[in-house]
């Protein structure tokens, strides 16, 4: 019961070289260059090792994600989607017993001089497992309760585990992944609606439960229970008066006063968007938006053309979780939401979301260059 | 779609479910999402639009981000110079090397401290106290550890800056008193504001805010004795600030240089006193407790204004030490005391020419006379006087040159004692004269009417009598004394003592107007009287009132008698010594001064004017529980009064203080 045909697929490595999807790699070197950018101006105009090693990171990522789009197939992916997700499940029980403790969160695994962080291997591992799951099965089983408790206890567990390191972000991505995945998959729309109710009951339990004290101080700050334009409130205050008083075209690059005087905290992090806004001003902003508005475009249509449900359900997982990251990180720079430790993929420094993005990418542009191979449910069963 | 119907039939699980095709329901619901994920990314730009809207309309984004990266950096302004009538610099600001911390770059400071204190040679305790105040200011500013370095501690911290992490050594404009000692008390000091004056000025609203933040500056001085505190604000000038960038932890990164307005220095005072003559007074005090005052007796100008024992007002510039202070606090000759002005005493003898006018006043004759015995009873008591054997028959002028009490308690009974209070009201006792010190002390002169309003008792015979004399319930400072001798100088013209010659507000005073109802005779008895303490055979001061001084022929001017100047006119002054006991009257008596409790001596005053043909100079001096007037005041005056006759300041072209200020606007 070979699933996959290899139909239609291109055969040789010229080939499918020529045929990769050219539009996602430029938008992906445009944003890698725009965040060489402005780790430039962070070193106030040196090349320091921050621009360097932004730009090497991603030239190695990119050649390794190219390399891997040729020489693996939708298959292989399918292959190790559950074997990878058990493996990320148990580097996660891992942390939990043996983890390394920084800055007050457990979230590393030190293997000799290897330091892992499991929670950004099941980002794409949830992706993969999750699409395996609904790929396989009988799309009117998708519908009962009883074919619902696989999904779900493959999101909770890891969702439990990073929320206890504690990372909110990471879990919360992980959970926003593997629902939307489920959503595709084709969950009844009941369901959804039973489900959206838990959701807030237990939003609000979260809150009052098991949020800690520096989380709920940012809920508070968000809604508005608090004022503290020092504490809690400070990054959003400091983010907001930044792109506020930008203008159209913004202070010009290396010459963001909020930024370069160090009034922006985690500037070329977590608020590395406010930073363009502050020197490009709105329409530097509004590219970076339109550029990733147009790679979510172009996933989404890698996810319409393909014919299996995997290919369709993991380009549609990868799309998911990058909205999720360019979401959260830019409407919690302009106060839409409360703050939560979640980068700018491909533009804030930190090769995590990079490795994370640009893995999802190699599965994407796979998963692009195959897309005829029409499956049928239940390779390897 | 690509699974065959059939497979779906028959009795297996899902059959009973309905038919659903995966892929169709994955292209609806990716579309779907795809509106989401389109209508979030709208909202984010509307967002950011609608910030950059807001700041369009109402600033706050751009003005928030200039309130973070503007800093406005306050430059304490220079203050002004005072100087002596002839424009010797008083009191100026000069470099002051300093070695300060900042606490941002020490990383430890407990231990850069303590370094800093080894170098210095300060004790651990030093360095306690240092910290605490360190720790109280800013983090990012140099915070001062120690001022008023020496040039070999400067250079001894300069050469270890590069072991002491986050110590620097900096250079900044101080006030400094160059005469230390000699102007302390007429000038008084500069000091950091203290907690009180920064809490006071708080009280004041918004505007009082401002100051505070100004008052906190390290280098900001505010004036808190003598002519610093009283001028403070024409003194102080205009502080200056630059408009400094700085990042989120307060380090300068650039300034603003457009912003930057400099600060404007002080208005510049010239003030009466003549240096070389209030130096002279200084030095002669030894180790006497006293004042001195010189005053021209026509216009009313200070030429000195000297409380002796002095102290350093440069101690107190950069905060006095315990140990200094207390030294000053502790001395019972009260160093810290500006007496001319804030000390009080009963005039004593000094009195008897009011005395005598007073009588003269009420139509005793001028061949009136008294039989001195040395002794006058009264009321059932015996006034005695200082001679014992008594002074025979005197009359005023006798009187006077002799300093007989007889003669005087009955003048005083003659007077009457409301008679006795309006002409030593009149010759300035007991009045108010702003020379713009701070705590000017008015003194007393009563009269019945006083004496049943505060003492509930009615006036007696006897204390008219007491009265005549300088004794009992009146007290006068050194200041009105000098006043005194001075309308006696000028043959009763109200003349009025003045310390500042130019400064802002300061306008040249009119002319002394006569005194009612003294005339120019009744004192013609009284200073010749004067004339003769100093200068006849017999008078109580001949000694200290014999000048030594010739009056050249030509110019006019006063100098030393030598052997072959002989034949040139003397240069003399006329003048009246002064005892006033302190305790009550006789408990002293019969006991050799050494025996004597310092404190419980008597006062000695001598108050004079010179030179005789050409009065312009009066003088009055005053030793606290110095002895007999003649044998200690007397000297002491001698010695400043023959300096100020041989100068003569008052024709010699004094400074402009419109010129000075040029100078010192040439020279910046």
């Amino acid at each position: 019961m070979t699933t996959l045909s290899l139909t239609s697929s291109p055969n040789t490595i010229f080939d499918r070289f020529a045929k990769l999807n050219w539009g996602i790699i430029t938008i992906l070197i445009a944003l890698a260059f725009i965040g060489v950018l402005m780790h430039f101006s962070v070193s106030s105009g040196a090349w320091t090792d921050m621009p360097l090693k932004h730009g090497i990171r991603f030239v190695v990522l990119l050649v390794m994600m190219i390399l891997a789009a040729i020489f693996l197939d939708t298959r292989f992916w399918l292959a190790i989607a559950y074997p990878l997700y058990a493996l990320s499940l148990l580097l996660l029980v891992g942390v939990e017993v043996a983890g390394a403790t920084r800055m007050g969160a457990t979230r590393w695994l030190e293997i000799g001089p290897l330091s892992l962080q499991p929670s950004e291997i099941m980002k794409v591992a949830i992706v993969l497992a999750l699409a395996r799951y609904y790929h396989q099965l009988d799309p009117r089983k998708t519908g009962t309760v009883l074919w619902i408790i696989p999904p779900f206890l493959m999101i909770v567990a890891p969702v439990a585990l990073v929320m206890h390191q504690p990372d909110l972000g990471t879990s919360l991505m992980i959970l926003f992944a593997g629902v939307c995945i489920m959503f595709l998959g084709g969950l009844l729309w009941r369901i959804i609606a039973a489900g959206a109710i838990v959701a807030i009951g237990g939003a609000i339990f979260a809150y009052f439960g098991f949020l800690h004290e520096y989380q709920r101080q940012r809920v508070d700050v968000f809604l508005g229970i608090t004022q503290d334009p020092l504490g809690a409130g400070y990054h959003v205050l400091q983010s907001k008066i930044a792109i506020g008083s930008a203008g159209l075209f913004g202070r010009g690059w290396m010459q963001g006063t909020q930024s370069q005087l160090d009034f922006l905290p985690e500037k070329h992090t977590d608020f590395i968007f406010t930073m363009i806004v502050e020197e490009f001003g709105l329409l530097g902003g509004t590219l970076v938006l339109v550029l990733f508005g147009a790679l979510l475009a172009f996933t989404m249509q890698v996810a319409y053309k393909a014919r299996s449900l995997f290919g369709k359900l993991a380009a549609g997982g990868v799309a998911a979780t990058l909205a999720c990251y360019v979401f959260i990180n830019t409407a919690m720079v302009i106060g839409l939401v409360p703050v939560v430790g979640i980068p700018l993929p491909m533009i804030s420094f930190g090769g995590t979301a990079m490795v994370t993005l640009m893995v999802g990418y190699a599965i994407v542009l796979c998963v692009d260059l195959h897309r005829d191979q029409h499956g049928a449910r239940g390779w390897l069963w | 779609m690509i699974q065959p119907k059939t497979l779906n039939r028959g009795k297996r699980v899902g059959s009973t479910l309905p038919k659903r095709d995966a892929t169709v329901i994955f292209n609806r619901r990716a579309a779907l999402l795809s509106f989401v994920g389109a209508g979030v990314l709208g909202a984010i730009l509307f967002r950011m639009g609608q910030l950059q809207a807001t700041n369009l309309i109402s600033g706050e984004y751009t003005s928030a981000a200039d309130d973070n990266r503007f800093d406005t950096r306050i430059i304490a302004p220079p203050r002004g110079i005072i100087y002596d009538r002839f424009g010797v610099v008083l009191a100026q600001t000069s470099k002051d090397y300093q070695v300060a911390v900042v606490q941002n770059d020490a990383e430890n400071l407990e231990e850069v401290v303590g370094r800093v204190a080894q170098i210095l040679g300060q004790d651990a305790e030093w360095a306690r106290r240092a910290i605490i105040k360190v720790r109280g200011g800013s983090r990012y500013e140099p915070q001062p550890l120690k001022e008023g370095l020496t040039w070999e501690q400067f250079n001894a911290i300069n050469v270890r800056l590069p072991e002491l992490r986050g110590v620097v050594a900096q250079s900044a404009d101080v006030r400094a008193y160059p005469y230390d000692v000699v102007y302390g008390h007429p000038i008084g000091y500069v000091q950091k504001p203290t907690q009180r004056d920064i809490d006071r000025t708080l009280e004041d609203g918004a505007e009082g805010e401002s100051r505070a933040v100004y008052l906190r500056n390290p280098h900001v001085r505010v004036g808190k004795a003598g002519l610093e505190a009283s001028m403070e604000t024409e003194l102080h000038g205009i502080a200056g600030y630059r408009k400094v960038i700085v990042n989120a932890r307060g380090v300068e990164q650039g300034e603003d240089e457009s912003e930057r307005r400099e600060p404007i220095r002080g208005s510049g005072l010239v003030l009466t006193l003549d240096h070389d003559l209030q130096r002279i007074a200084m030095q002669n005090f030894g180790e006497q407790s006293g004042s001195a005052i010189v005053m021209d007796i026509h216009t009313g100008d200070l030429l000195v204004m000297a409380s002796a024992p002095g102290f350093d007002p440069n101690l107190f510039v950069n905060g006095i030490s315990r140990t200094n202070f207390a030294g000053y606090n502790e001395d019972e000759k009260k160093p810290l005391y500006h007496k001319t002005v804030t000390g009080v005493y009963a005039p004593g003898s000094t009195f008897k020419m009011i005395v005598g006018i007073a009588a003269k006043q009420a139509g005793v004759e001028d061949n009136w006379a008294v039989g001195c015995s040395g002794g006058f009873a009264y009321g059932g008591r015996v006034f005695h006087c200082w001679r014992a054997g008594g002074h025979g028959r005197v009359d005023l002028h006798d009187a006077i040159k002799h300093s007989c009490d007889v003669y005087f308690y009955q003048a005083a009974l003659q007077a009457g004692p409301e008679r006795i209070a309006a002409v030593a009201r009149a010759f300035g006792l007991g009045q108010h004269f702003n020379v713009n010190v701070p705590n000017i002390r008015d003194g007393l002169i009563p009269d019945p009417t006083w004496w049943q309003e505060n003492r509930h008792e009615q006036w007696t015979g006897g204390l008219t009598v007491n009265y005549g004399i300088g004794q009992g319930a009146m007290g006068i400072t050194p200041l009105q004394l000098a006043v005194m001798a001075a309308r006696l100088g000028n043959n009763g013209l109200a003349v009025a003592p003045r310390l500042i010659r130019e400064g802002p507000n300061v306008t040249d005073p009119p002319a002394p107007a006569r005194m009612e109802g003294i005339e120019a005779d009744f004192l013609a008895r009284v200073r010749d009287g004067m004339y003769g303490v100093c200068n006849e055979p017999g008078g109580t001061a001949t000694r200290a009132g014999n000048m030594e001084l010739v009056r050249h022929p030509e110019t006019g001017a006063a100098v030393p008698l030598t052997p072959e100047n002989r034949a040139w006119q003397p240069v003399q002054i006329a003048g009246k010594t002064g005892t006033a006991q302190v305790r009550a009257l006789g408990a002293n008596r019969g006991r050799h001064y050494s025996t004597i409790e310092w404190r419980y001596r008597d006062n000695a005053l001598f108050c004079c004017f010179g030179p005789w043909h050409e009065p312009r100079y009066a003088c009055a001096v005053v030793i606290e529980h110095g002895g007999a007037g003649s044998a200690v005041a007397g000297p002491i005056a001698r010695e400043i009064m023959r300096a100020t006759l041989m100068r003569d300041p008052s024709r010699r072209e004094p400074a402009r203080l419109s010129r000075l200020e040029e100078n010192l606007a040439r020279n910046a």
